[in-house]
């Protein structure tokens, strides 16, 4: 079985890119492009605002998957293009997204969240990384950080489209 | 009846996803949440095609999948899996199982009705509503088959129905048919000589005229390789020789969208009667719980608050046809119509062996039945 240590950062990174590009492209008709992260934030972005800043209630679905790789993605959109992007998706007007309430963001985000890791998994299981995948779960919050316990390898890519962020947390288990 | 659509999905945005592809169709979309509330959908209302996802609780669409297969009511509706996990291991598993196709997520609405299209006649919606042909109205069916006999079978077997059957023998012939009077259907054999069933259903579809005319293949039962490649060309459907001529008209009345509720339901004097046939399959159950409703509510619409449930035909009772009584017993309660209950015997005896049965009251004939109501106006006469 191969080792986490041997999926490289370049492939984990175009991966990512492809898939959240296709899951955007196909579903909501925009293109979402990979951005350069400063350094530092590339090991430790966080959702906790810095001083001064405003704070944005986010809406972050996470999916796991397991076999040859086992890990976590956290998928962080703001609630409003959380909005924006449910509405797209259902055909929705405002006003009827908050008629059906809160429930049918997080069941949207939740399935970008599954389709983007998915498509993830299917580009690493073809490389030579088999793994299945987790059901999808849906967190919501403004000021708060999310630490793993175990040694992991953890990767954030920043996207944008149409002027809104996408960050993804890769989080990779080391060893067995 | 308009076609049937089940999409199984524990995502209610994706079952949202699939409603809204299909809204410029004339089909009609059910929902199902995980693989056991598929199930149950898929028992009761029969559908063309089933969407199904891989991952969801309860019950994950693999197991469903089996579980579909292994059902001989249940195991010839289509099967399209919808997936996130798009890897080759994987879709090979389920192609095993048996899925006529499948789409990988994210998918675009245009790809997955082109799938969809392939597998069932997707008819775009009409502006305008155009009154359902009935199963009393003719039609002119169109027999592709070299075997005289085939033909001969379906003519004698479909005399009793208002359709006109001609039988061709080569591609040729079928053609110059088409090309003067378009047939409603057509059936081609699959075994006629150097493929032409194949090549006559390309040059059918290419042509303006016959783009949505249903064709069936014609097939002996043992020749899966044929059905499969008639499958996944996109033959409206598959009937195997020997053939069972009950099962064709079924299959040709569904094809053709006629309104079939005439066999089923009739207005007397001043009330709706409901007469369910000796034959109680699933399909036969599922088209008269579609219509049950609609036909209820246009008996009241047109002044009748009266209907009779006629069961006496019914040879024994099972689980189905206790469903459909139920449904039927609910549906008068809330639309107001009183009703009684006419059977026989036999169906008498099992009801009492059930809890949720033993006080329904049946009437020996339809007059006592109507004369029951006449009676005793305000209540009604079997309970459940």
């Amino acid at each position: 079985m191969p080792a986490t240590q041997e999926i490289s950062e370049t492939l984990i990174r175009e991966n990512i890119s492809r898939a959240v590009g296709d899951v955007f492209k196909t579903m909501l008709g925009r293109p979402a492009d990979l951005c350069v992260l400063a350094q530092a934030a590339q090991s430790h972005w966080t959702a906790v605002p810095a001083e001064g800043e405003n704070v944005v209630s986010q809406v972050i679905g996470t999916v796991g998957f397991l076999g040859d790789v086992n890990g976590l993605i956290y998928f962080y959109l703001d609630l409003p293009f959380a909005r924006e992007v449910t509405c797209h998706m259902l055909g929705m007007t405002d006003a009827e997204l908050e008629e059906a309430g809160e429930e049918v963001i997080n069941d949207a985000i939740g399935e970008l969240t599954n389709m983007t890791v998915g498509s993830f998994k299917n580009g690493i299981s073809d490389a030579g990384f088999p793994c299945k995948l987790t059901i999808p779960t849906i967190l919501r919050g403004s000021n708060f950080s999310i630490e793993p316990i175990a040694d992991v390898q953890r990767y954030f890519y920043k996207f944008q489209s149409g002027g809104s962020n996408i960050i993804t947390d890769i989080m990779l288990k080391i060893g067995d | 009846m308009r076609n049937k659509i089940l999409t199984v999905d524990d995502s209610k945005t994706v079952r949202i996803i699939v409603r809204k592809a299909f809204k410029s169709y004339d089909c009609e979309i059910l929902e199902a949440a995980n693989g056991v509330e598929g199930l149950a959908v898929a028992s009761k209302d029969m559908p063309d095609l089933i969407l199904l996802d891989v991952t969801m609780p309860v019950m994950d669409g693999v197991e469903m999948l089996t579980k579909l297969k292994s059902d001989p009511q249940l195991k010839g509706i289509p099967v399209m899996m919808l997936t996130a996990e798009g890897g080759k291991d994987h879709v090979l598993k389920i192609a095993k199982i048996g899925v006529r196709d499948y789409i990988v997520k994210p998918f675009k609405e245009e790809l997955l009705i082109e799938k969809a299209g392939r597998i069932i006649e997707l008819k775009p919606l009409s502006d305008t509503p155009t009154k359902a042909r009935s199963i009393f109205d003719p039609a002119t069916l169109l027999v592709v088959e070299d075997k005289p006999a085939i033909i001969q079978q379906i003519q004698e077997g479909l005399k009793h129905t208002p359709w006109k059957i001609h039988g061709v023998s080569t591609q040729g012939e079928a053609i110059d048919f088409c090309t003067k009077t378009p047939p409603d259907l057509i059936i081609m054999s699959l075994s006629l000589p150097e493929d032409a069933a194949f090549t006559l259903f390309r040059l059918v579809r290419t042509n303006t005229k016959t783009k949505y005319t249903p064709v069936f293949g014609l097939v002996v039962k043992t020749e899966s390789l044929a059905q499969q490649q008639a499958q996944t060309v996109g033959f409206t459907t598959v009937v195997t020789k020997p053939i069972d001529v009950s099962e064709l008209e079924a299959k040709i009345a569904k094809a053709m969208n006629l309104d079939t509720s005439q066999r089923y339901f009739t207005v007397e004097g001043d009330g709706l009667i409901m007469r369910v046939p000796e034959n109680c399959s699933p399909a036969v159950l599922a088209e008269i719980s579609t219509y049950l409703k609609p036909k209820l509510a246009e008996a009241v619409d047109a002044g009748h608050n009266k209907s009779v449930i006629d069961v006496h035909q019914l040879r024994s009772l099972h689980m189905g046809v206790i469903k459909l009584l139920m449904q039927a017993m609910q549906t008068c309660r809330e639309l107001g119509v009183q009703f009684a209950m006419v059977g026989n015997a036999q169906i008498i005896s099992e009801c009492k062996g059930f809890e949720d049965t033993r006080t329904w009251v049946f009437h020996d004939t339809l007059e006592d039945a109507k004369a029951s109501m006449v009676k005793t106006p305000a209540t009604a006469l079997a309970s459940a």
